[in-house]
This record gives structure tokens, sequence and C-alpha cells, in this order.
């Protein structure tokens, strides 16, 4: 491989990467204080990336139409914890009780699917570019032609990473997320409203999951279907970082992505099923995840 | 029942269900000579295969608890596993569905490998990535798989019947479903079935009652993958095409579909889902356009408003028929007469005269020497040497986070010690996992009460009692009309009428006053024919005359043979039952000796009303 390329498919799977880090810290503060997450959280950045597509379609101004995607998508969030997770709690004591979360938020995806089949198509399509005038504007980096949309996604995401971390780890609010992961008894005791924390994290989940559908779309073609895969590979990166530690999460996502970018490049045909591979010998040799001995410390 | 001179109550008997099998197999043999459409016999045939995958799956999620969202990959594995064998190798297609089933079996075993480690949220996500892996490599593989175009002209199953393939592929599935059902009928009421539900309400609960939990899931994810993987294998004979687009994640959520709408772990219910299921496809085929929006929708109508599914569903139905004629006839009685005011304890020490059916001739001790446990550099234990001598009661006491729990937890195996060792008489247990610490004669109640909440008392206390006979010779029994399990369930309702428990024995324990409970746990305990017996807070939320009650069986029990170490908050309790006794403070042993000696010692004064309290 030439240096080039080898920039180019590093380059390529930063993006990708940081894509997954976006879907999977959503996962992960779901996880961290209601234990469920969101079976659809892939196909709720599809919908993103669709609303986006359309609203620009409509000639609807850039920066509008991104903050009424993440409006949506925070509206979708809120509604999937009151329609398919809250009324759960209720049937704890039937036999798919612990269960029931992961069925109902993969009905859930199954129905957004399914809508945006009906509006779209099946087939794919292409995004209009966020940043630069036309999809393929190169910008030359130790002679290697890179895709500007590609850089700027990973500059974008890398900022809500930021922000996101500044968030948990420094808010009021990240520190409400905090205190009811380690005990929603008695959080609550200490004047929290657990309840809203709940729902709170699983509208952070779909802001996230809206991020990622917006920055997705220039750089690969967006159908309905790619929701399922999405999930999986976000599952799967935040299972490295042991769903307890998003710099675990940063780091494993990131790898993630570079791993299949050149994995992609050597073997065209099956090339993005050795990540996932690798991904789930790791977890069975090592459950609890790569990073996960850091939690104490990100705590 | 022909011992009952022996006991008040005869020992409860399992219902017997011969008949629906009769009646299934008598129109399933004449169902093909009936004057119906060729369709019908097509449907027939869809539905004996697809039940098949649906009773695997029953069985994984509904009995074991284990959640598998990759069932669509072990179809796809016994599909191309039988029709590339049968068609590229030309082996015969008995051979060929065999072959098919023992890959998909293997592709099970492997991924419960996984199951070993992972559980919940991991072990979906792990079999949903599997299933989409196999699915793509189905779809990509075209020199091996034929991707979407699939493979065509896989050689029918007609056994030398060519011209009555249709009726030999109906009777060979439907007697496989047959035989699958008879199969997890058994498993459901066998010990086969006690254990895996065991394995569901917790694993350290199920390993301390002796069950090896690491072969079990194993094994029962390699049963389930080998009945998806018979399901596929017949779906390529059926019509002879075997296309990667059959194989999607679409079909995993078809098989949960039918398992959930049937009625999850209940024994109709894979048979009413798959009816379902396949009503709902047959739906679908007209306005494809919102399949997935139909599954969507069926999948959250069905969790939020009917989580007990069309089987729970008819069978509150039938309650309430029955009900109205005849009050309380059902072996479960659910209504709110039925269930006593107050435990069974307060009868106790007068009602059963009978003798505990256990006794132990071979006194053991139990020698703990100079254990630790540190948390994260936190010492929770600090050299701590307890000797418990044989056929005694010792009591281990000490105030909150004195390291009582992390002891008896070390002890049961749940927790290694970081250095020291524990021995059971002459055995060393130090390196032994928690199944075979309880295999050797170790057996505990938890501090939050571990039963399985959804089989009757017997059935739990059942759970301790070594097993008599082999698998194979049980389901003999079973399947010839025999009274399954018959020396064990005397034997355990026995030992319930010794706790004064017996006339509970068909009850579940969720209908049962929390004191009850705790006494159907140490029923339990005492069925693993201990030599030792950890009790981790016998009478935790107990009154005062349960507690007394309590107090007297284990000093019966201790009359038995058996030797008791116990963690105790009530001082009055551990006072009166006591031999010996060890207090602990922050991790580190400070006291030993017996009742008399402890409630003089200075220094347990002092950690349990605090320095400088006057005496």
């Amino acid at each position: 491989m030439e240096l080039g390329n080898l920039i180019q498919v590093l380059s390529g799977g930063l993006a990708m990467g940081a894509i997954y880090v976006l879907v999977a810290l959503g996962l992960y503060i779901t996880h961290l204080t209601t234990h469920r997450v969101n079976f659809g959280q892939g196909d709720f950045l599809m919908v993103g990336a669709f609303l986006l597509l359309l609203f620009r379609k409509l000639d609807i101004p850039l920066g509008l139409a991104v903050v009424a995607v993440l409006v949506i998508l925070a509206v979708m969030g809120w509604l999937l914890d009151r329609v398919a997770i809250r009324p759960l709690d209720r049937k704890k004591d039937t036999l798919i009780g612990a269960y029931s979360w992961m069925l109902t938020t993969a009905g859930v995806a199954l129905i957004l699917q399914n809508v945006i089949e009906l509006g779209f198509g099946k087939t794919s399509q292409y995004s209009a570019p966020l940043f630069s005038s036309k999809r393929d504007e190169v910008v030359q980096v130790l002679g290697a032609g890179l895709f500007l949309e590609e850089i700027l996604v990973i500059v974008a995401a890398v900022l809500i990473v930021g922000l996101f971390y500044g968030f948990m780890f420094h808010s009021r609010w990240g520190k409400a997320i905090q205190a009811v992961a380690f005990n929603p008894e008695a959080a609550m005791l200490l004047g929290i409203h657990t309840n809203r924390v709940k729902v709170g994290v699983f509208v952070i989940a779909s802001i996230l999951a809206a991020v990622a559908g917006v920055l997705i779309g220039p750089i690969v073609t967006i159908n309905p279907q790619m929701g399922l895969v999405l999930t999986i590979k976000a599952l799967i990166v935040a299972a490295i970082g042991g769903f307890a530690n998003p710099v675990g999460i940063l780091i494993g996502g990131i790898l993630f992505g570079v791993f299949e970018s050149i994995s992609n490049y050597v073997d065209s045909g099956f090339g993005d099923l050795y990540p996932l591979l690798a991904a789930l010998v790791i977890i069975a040799i090592k459950p609890s995840g790569l990073f996960s001995e850091r939690s104490a410390d990100v705590r | 029942m022909s011992d009952n001179t022996l006991h008040v109550r005869a020992v409860p008997a399992r219902p017997s269900n011969r008949l629906p099998y009769a009646l299934a197999i008598a129109i399933f043999l004449l169902l093909p000579w009936l004057p119906i459409n060729g369709f019908f016999i097509f449907l027939a045939q869809t539905f004996f295969y697809t039940a098949i995958a649906v009773t695997g799956l029953n069985l994984l999620l509904g009995l074991s608890g284990q959640m598998s969202i990759g069932q669509a990959g072990f179809y796809a594995l016994g599909a191309y596993g039988s029709a590339l064998t049968s068609l590229k190798l030309g082996w015969p297609v008995p051979l060929s569905i065999t072959f098919g089933v023992l890959i998909a079996a293997l592709g099970g075993g492997l991924v419960g490998v996984f199951a070993l480690r992972t559980r919940g949220l991991y072990l979906a996500m792990t079999t949903l990535a599997v299933g989409y892996i196999l699915d793509i490599v189905g779809q990509r593989w075209i020199s091996l798989t034929g991707g979407a175009m699939g493979l065509s002209g896989v050689p029918s199953l007609d056994l030398g019947f060519p011209k009555m393939s249709a009726t030999v592929f109906f009777y060979v599935s439907g007697g496989s479903l047959i035989l699958v059902q008879l199969l997890a009928d058994f498993i459901n009421q066998s010990r086969l079935g006690r254990n895996l539900r065991a394995i569901r309400e917790s694993e350290v609960f199920a390993a301390s009652v002796g069950v090896d939990v690491s072969s079990w899931k194993a094994a029962i994810f390699a049963f389930a993958a080998a009945l998806a993987g018979l399901g596929g294998a017949f779906f390529a004979h059926q019509s002879g095409f075997v296309g990667s687009d059959a194989f999607s994640v679409r079909l995993s959520i078809s098989f949960l579909i039918a398992t959930v709408v049937g009625g999850l772990g209940t024994k109709t219910g894979p048979l009413l889902g798959t009816l379902i299921l396949l009503a709902i496809v047959e739906v679908i085929a007209g306005i494809d356009k919102y399949g997935l929006l139909i599954y969507g929708a069926i999948l959250l109508i069905v969790l939020l408003a009917f989580p007990k599914g069309a089987a729970g569903v008819i069978g509150s139905l039938a309650q309430r028929f029955k009900g109205g004629s005849t009050a309380g006839a059902g072996a479960i009685d659910r209504s709110d007469k039925g269930i006593p005011e107050t435990s069974a304890l307060a009868g106790l020490p007068t009602s059963h005269t009978s003798a505990l059916p256990v006794q132990q001739t071979a006194l053991t001790s139990l020698s703990v020497q100079s254990i630790s446990k540190s948390y994260s550099g936190l010492k929770a234990v600090d050299q701590v040497s307890v000797e418990v001598m044989p056929n005694t009661i010792h009591g281990l006491i000490g105030p909150n986070g004195a390291g009582k729990s992390t002891i008896i937890n070390m002890i049961a195996g749940i927790y290694r010690a970081d250095e020291g060792s524990i021995h059971l008489g002459d055995l060393d247990l130090s390196s032994l996992d928690i199944a075979k610490r309880a295999n050797l004669g170790l057996a505990r109640t938890f501090q939050n009460l571990q039963l399985i909440e959804g089989v009757s008392v017997l059935d739990n206390v059942l759970l301790g009692i070594a097993h008599k006979h082999s698998y194979s010779s049980d389901f003999v029994t079973w399947i010839s009309g025999g009274e399954l399990e018959g020396d064990e369930r005397k034997e355990a309702f026995a030992i319930l009428e010794f706790f004064g428990l017996a006339q509970f024995a068909d009850r579940l324990p969720t209908q049962l006053p929390y004191g009850t409970r705790k006494l159907i746990e140490l029923a339990r305990a005492i069925a693993q024919r201990p030599k030792m017996l950890l009790l981790d807070e016998p009478i935790a939320g107990m009154n005062t005359q349960e507690a007394k009650a309590i107090a007297q069986v284990i000093i019966k029990l201790r009359a038995h043979g058996i030797t008791i170490l116990l963690v105790e908050h009530n001082m009055e309790f551990v006072m009166s039952v006591c031999d010996t006794i060890s207090v602990l403070n922050f991790g580190k042993l400070i006291a030993c000796g017996t009742p008399a000696e402890i409630q003089n010692n200075p220094e347990v004064i002092e950690a349990y009303l605090g320095t400088g309290a006057k005496k």
C-alpha cells in the first residue's frame, strides 16, 4: 500500500470510526443509567439522515434543517421511552420481562425502517455535502487526495465527543446522570428526578444518533436498511469499551473504523466482517471489554 | 397413590396429557388422505419445520432465559449444510439433514461458549452479530451458496417414493415435530427443565444447588441451534430452492415473534405462536410493503399488552371458565382466599412428627484458615480463621460491613479468597467452583431468598434432591406413562412434611408469605443432603414467633448430623442457637468462643456499642 493510499484509507476509517463512537455513546449513556439500550439506535440515525435529505430537498437552509432534525429525533427519543420502554417496568414479573425492551425497541426500529421505505423508496440515495460545495471535493495532504467532507466529519465528531465529555463530567446534568447510574434510590434521596434522568438519557442518545445521521450523509450512501448494521457495530464498539467507559468507547470506535477501512481495502468481498469477528473474539475472551478497568477512574 | 398410608396428604400427581398427543397424531396421519388442496399440505409442512425451530428458541429463551436474536443463522447453517451435501456431494437426504443439524449444533455450541461468560445484553448482541455475519456470508459467498440467486434443484425428501414426495415430506417433518414436542415436554417436566429454570433465575443460585452452569448453557444453546438447523434443513428440501434472502434478521425476529406471541416458556406456546406467525406471513404476502411495520407493531402490542402470549390468554380464559363451575379445582389456585393468612411456621413445632429422611452419618467440620479478600485496595476480610466443629452450630456476627457476607461467599465459592484455604473435612475446597463445592455437601440459603418462582414448592425442593436415574431411563418412564421421578418426589415430599409445608406442595412460591418461602428455601437446601449448611440471615424479615420456630428447626437439623454456619444480626437468636460464635469487625476476627464468653468480651461490646460506651 502506498503512503497516499494508506492516508486515504486511514481518513475514511477515522470518519466511520467517529460515526460509530457517536452512535455507541448513545448506547453507553442509556445503558449506564437504565441498563437498557435502543436496539434501533442505528435506525434512529437512518431516520436523521433521511430527514436531513428531505429538508434540504425542500430548500430549507442547512442550519435550520440540522436543528429541525435534532429536535425531531429528541422528541422521538422521548416517545421511545414513553411508549416502548417505560411501560415495561410494570411487567417485570413476566418471563420475557428482562428482555422485553430489546424486542420493543427492535419493533420500533422495524416500523421506522418501513416508514422511511414507504416515503423514500428502498434504494440508496446520495445526501448533499455539508461543508463543501460538491460531494467529492478533494484536498491534498502528504500527496494523498482526501475528501474534504471526511476530514470535516472527523473534526465535527471530535468536537461533539468533546462536548459530550464536558457535559457528562463537568455539568450538573452529567453529574445527575452519574448519580442515577450509581444508585437510583440514593440519587432520588438527593433530590434528583430519577425518572427525568431516565427519559433524558434516551433523548440524549437520540440526539447523538441524529448528529451521526447528519454527519454520515455525505460520506456514504444512505438507505432505509442501513440501521441494523450500524446498531450491531455500535453495540460492539460499546462492548469493547465495556459499556462503562467513554474513553474506551472512543478508542474502540476509532480502532474499529480504521480496522474496517483497512480490511475493506485488502478484501473487498468480506472485509467488513473481519472487524466484527475480531471484536466478538475479544468479547468472548474478555467479556468486560478491553478498557473496562478504567471505569473506576472515569467515574 | 398407593403409599398414602404413610402420609397425611399424597404427593401431588403430575397431570397426564396423553390425549392431546393421540388426537394430534390421528389428525396428522389422516390429513394427507383427505381431499384437500395441495397448498394446505404445503402450509402444514411449513408449520411443522417452523414450529421445530420455534420450539428450540422457546426452550432457550423461555426455560433457560438466554436471549438469541440470531436463530436465523443456525437455520441457514442447517439449510445450506443439508442442501449442499445432498446437491453437490450426492449424499442421501436423511444423511444430509443430519449433517445440517450437526453443523447448526456446532455453531450453536460455539455461540454457547460466548454465553458462558456473557449474558443479557452482551449475549443478545453476540447472537445478533453472529446471525448477521452468517447472513452476509450466505449472500456473498456466491460460488458456494449461489447468494440471492440461490441453489436450485436441491433433492427432495422422498425416501424412494418420488411420486409421493409431498406426502413423505409431510410425514417426516410432522413426525419430527411430534418427536421434538415430546422431547420439549419431557425437558419441561423433568429435572432438565428444573435446572434450566434455576439458571434463568440466577446462575449463582443454580451453581449453589450443584448445577454445572457452563455445560448446561452451552448444551441448551447447541440444542436450540440444532432444532433451528433441523427446521432449516427441512426448509431446504421442501421446494428444492435455497436463496440467501430467506435468512435475514427478519427471520430471527419472526422466530422471536412466534415464541413470544405463542406464550414464552409454555408447552403449547411454540405451536400456537407458529400458527399465528404463518397467518401473519400469509396476510403480509399481499401487502409486503407494510411487512416490517406489521412485525414491529405486533412486537409492541404483544409485549405491552399480552406479555404472556396466546397460551397465557387461553390459560386465563380457561381458568375464568373453570372458576365459574368448579371453584378451586385446579392444581394452582390463584384466588385470594387460597393464600394462607399466617405462614406455615406458626404451627410448626407440634405439627410434624415425621423424622427427616436425611440423616448424615459422616459428620464434617469446616476449617477456614486465614483467608483474606480485597476489593480494589480495600481489605474486606483480613486473615480470618474460623473453625466449625463437626455437628455444631457456629454463628458469624459483626456490625454491618464487618465482612460476614464476603466470608460466606468465599466459603460457597462465589468469591475466590486472595489468600488462605478452606477445608470441608479433609477436602480442600479452595480452588473448586461453586457447583463442585455444592456437590461435595455444602448447601446454602441466600440473604435475599432464592427460589424458582414459576414452579411448585415441591419442584423447588426437587431441585436439591440427587437424581437417582439417568435421563434416558427417566424419559422411558415418562413416555410409557409412569410417574416421572417418583422416588425423588416422595423424598421431597417427606422433607416438606418435616418442615410442616406438605399442604403447600403444589403451590407456587409467589403465592406464599415471606416466612414460608424462607422455610421452603431451607427445605431445598436440606434436600441437597448437606454435610455443611451455610445460612445467610435465616430469620431476616421474620416475626418473633417465626424466628423461634426456625431456631427449633435449626437445632433439629443439628440433631440429624448437619454442621451449620450461620450469619445473623438478631443477637437473641444467635445466642440461643449457636454452640460457638466468631465475631468480626472491619474485616478482622476480634473474638471467638461460646455465647457466654462472647457476651462478656469487652472488645465485642465495644465493637457493637462504640468506643467510650458504659456498660
